[in-house]
């Protein structure tokens, strides 16, 4: 059994997919129009002043030196400063960094905690009106875009209603001992909920969907036939057998949905004013902010990477047939 | 003793238009017996199967007759209270065995499965009962632990042979246990399932195409075509004392291993459209000793030479056993 062998592999393809990365995003970054100085340098600056300020971030350097410079921040998390504010630009990613994987976490978790189990009831009352109903149902939160959904939810839910907060991550001026204390926060949780809900309502109908599909096909297998015929009862078939299954395609689905979440992170932070990643990639971008911007994209990218090895690996794990040769 | 009796059973699936597979079957299976039903595809075997399983398909429905199994009619049932016999009383090799475990559980999980879903049997003794039924199917009770693809067909038809022991049923119905194995293990499962039947006193009912299966295994048999009842008797009174046309057509068309060697012939023609209503004999129009009767009123099942034989008798049952062996008979034959 190669599972060992399979997981070292795997980490080196990530690796050297990861770099790949790193390298396209480099020269893209280089490539775009627009002085990245052109911020930081005001026009008071005389020619000396703007020519040591260059020299402080490195641009004054030849492109292989800046390069190799870069690659080596990979590694050492030393991303550079931040052109704008001049502050270390992992202190300021660090941070969001958390935020941002709280609120994609909860959401994609929530989207499957509800989207699997309504697409196994799809398919299980197959050929009803609520089937068509909740087809439909999918479909449309599958249509209606999160900017729109959020300012939707902001709407209802904080203006009209005033039951949550419109946006944020928590009250102004309070402080926190730690990450870990601020995410426990009541008020913390307050804030998540309705970011966390219009990003799930999109996100759900993908597993719903899928899971309903597969449901349908697993229930013509023989086994599941087999397994009413020993006597099982209906909801256990269901459950054990006809979802255990369909459940395969779906976990593959997942790597989909890890790289949509991060993706939508930029939409859904930018709505709700929350201060993640995909924000700050959005501002550093505008700001022509490279080091920020290289270093937002390099984590996003990242978490892509382990979202899709961490599906290969659950799939291997709940699916027998799978070997690792 | 009776353990089944199936009394005039009519099953038709809902659909556009209906089609009503069983037409007025009836049987009785002794304690310790093995009952053979023999016919071509679609004749109504497997839904007969199913009926008395209580496990036809969605759209299946029995809309006559009755089933008293072990004194109790169980015809109508409900869902729930079919579970509880089901398994518990009356188990099924089903005919497709190969794909009828789940590929994502170990044998042993799916065997304690039909156990403990029954029985308030503790893990530590299902485990154990699994693998002895394991070597009572002639399996290395380790394999256990396999998954179902790690086997080959012809063990995992053996353990579904085994699952279907596990509780030790009064009944086993095996439907088509066979036809998706090679010959050679064919041979050896049929062999083996007999074997056991004999070891463990259950009765059988053994759904099968083959009539020469009927033959190696069965005690009585019951000869089906177009959702009814051709001929039904004792084994060795029907295979040499075959009266219906139809029992005889089936004799020619598979080898026999002890008998002379012979050229098969097939019965031309194909089975009946069940979705119509039929008037006269559903085999009126491929039998080769057809008369303007048999098309017009449908023969009633009557006691012939110890077996009971539904068939309007249009020239002499000696005659049509005469004839039938012979090719010409079924070749000649201008009808459809």
């Amino acid at each position: 059994m190669g599972l060992k062998e399979f997981v070292t592999r795997r980490i080196i393809q990530i690796v050297v997919l990861y770099f790949a990365i790193a390298t396209m995003l480099f020269f893209l970054f280089r490539a775009a129009p627009g002085d990245p100085l052109a911020a930081y340098i005001g026009t008071g600056f005389t020619e000396e002043q703007a020519a040591q300020i260059r020299a402080t971030f490195g641009l004054d350097q030849p492109l292989h030196v800046q390069y190799w410079k870069y690659m080596t921040s990979l590694v050492t998390f030393n991303f550079g400063l931040s052109y704008i504010t001049g502050d270390p630009v992992w202190g300021i990613i660090q941070d969001r960094i958390w935020n941002t994987l709280v609120l994609m976490g909860t959401s994609v978790v929530l989207a499957y905690l509800i989207g699997v189990p309504f697409g196994a009831y799809l398919a299980w009352n197959r050929g009803t009106k609520r089937e068509r109903f909740g087809v439909v149902f999918a479909l449309i939160s599958r249509s209606a875009p999160v900017f729109w959904t959020g300012l939707l939810g902001i709407w209802i839910f904080s203006f009209k209603l005033g039951w949550l907060p419109a946006g944020s991550m928590s009250q102004p001026g309070v402080t926190y001992s730690s990450k870990l204390a601020q995410f426990t926060s009541p008020s913390f949780l307050r804030h998540l909920i309705l970011p966390a809900l219009v990003q799930a309502f999109y996100f759900y109908s993908l597993p719903a969907l899928l899971m309903r599909n597969s449901m349908l096909e697993v229930m013509n297998e023989d086994f599941v036939d087999f397994a009413e015929l020993k006597g099982i009862s209906d909801f256990a078939v269901m459950l054990k057998h006809a979802a255990r299954n369909a459940l395969l395609p779906i976990v593959t689905a997942f790597a989909v949905a890890a790289g949509f979440a991060v993706g939508g992170s930029v939409v859904l932070e930018t709505v709700f004013a929350w201060p993640g990643l995909g924000r700050e990639m959005v501002r550093a971008v505008i700001a022509n902010d490279y080091p920020v911007a290289q270093a937002t994209f390099l984590i996003l990218a990242g978490l892509v990477l382990i979202a899709n090895f961490l599906a290969d690996l659950a799939y291997g794990y709940l699916d027998p047939r799978i070997t690792y040769d | 003793m009776t353990l089944l009796e199936v009394n005039d059973l009519h099953v038709t699936y809902a659909g556009d238009p209906d089609v009503e597979a069983v037409r007025g079957v009836s049987f009785t299976l002794e304690e310790g017996e093995t009952l053979g039903i023999v016919g071509e595809s679609g004749c109504g075997k497997t839904t007969l199967a199913q009926a008395i399983m209580g496990a036809l398909p969605d759209n299946g429905r029995i809309t006559g007759g009755e089933i008293i199994f072990d004194g109790q009619d169980i015809t109508h049932l409900s869902n729930r209270e079919r579970r509880e016999i089901r398994w518990e009383r009356m188990s099924m090799i089903s005919q497709s065995a190969m794909n009828s475990l789940d590929p994502v559980y170990r044998v042993k999980d799916q065997i304690k499965e039909a156990i403990q879903e029954h029985r308030d049997v503790s893990d530590a003794k299902s485990y154990e009962r699994a693998r002895e039924l394991m070597e009572l199917v002639g399996l290395d009770p380790d394999r256990v632990e396999d998954y179902p693809h790690q086997l080959s067909g012809g063990m995992r038809q053996r353990v579904i042979i085994a699952m279907s022991l596990a509780l030790d049923p009064d009944l086993i119905i095996a439907d088509e246990p066979t036809t998706a194995l090679d010959v050679i293990i064919q041979e050896q499962i049929l062999y083996r399932i007999k074997e056991l039947q004999r070891e463990l006193g259950n009765s059988m009912v053994m759904v099968t195409h083959d009539i020469s299966v009927v033959a190696e295994t069965c005690d009585s048999m019951v000869v089906m075509y177009g959702g009814e009842l051709m001929e039904s008797g004792n084994v060795d009174e029907i295979f040499n004392n075959a009266h219906h046309p139809y029992t005889l057509g089936l004799q020619n068309a598979f080898p026999s291993v002890e008998g002379e060697k012979r050229d098969l012939t097939s019965i031309p023609g194909s089975p009946p459209d069940l979705s119509e209503p039929l008037e006269g004999c559903p085999f009126a129009s491929r039998c080769p000793f057809a008369a303007p009767e048999c098309e017009e009123t449908v023969p009633v099942q009557e006691p012939v030479d110890g077996h009971r034989v539904r068939c309007h008798e249009p020239v002499p049952f000696e005659q049509i056993r005469d004839r039938s062996g012979e090719d010409e008979t079924w070749l000649s034959q201008n009808k459809v």
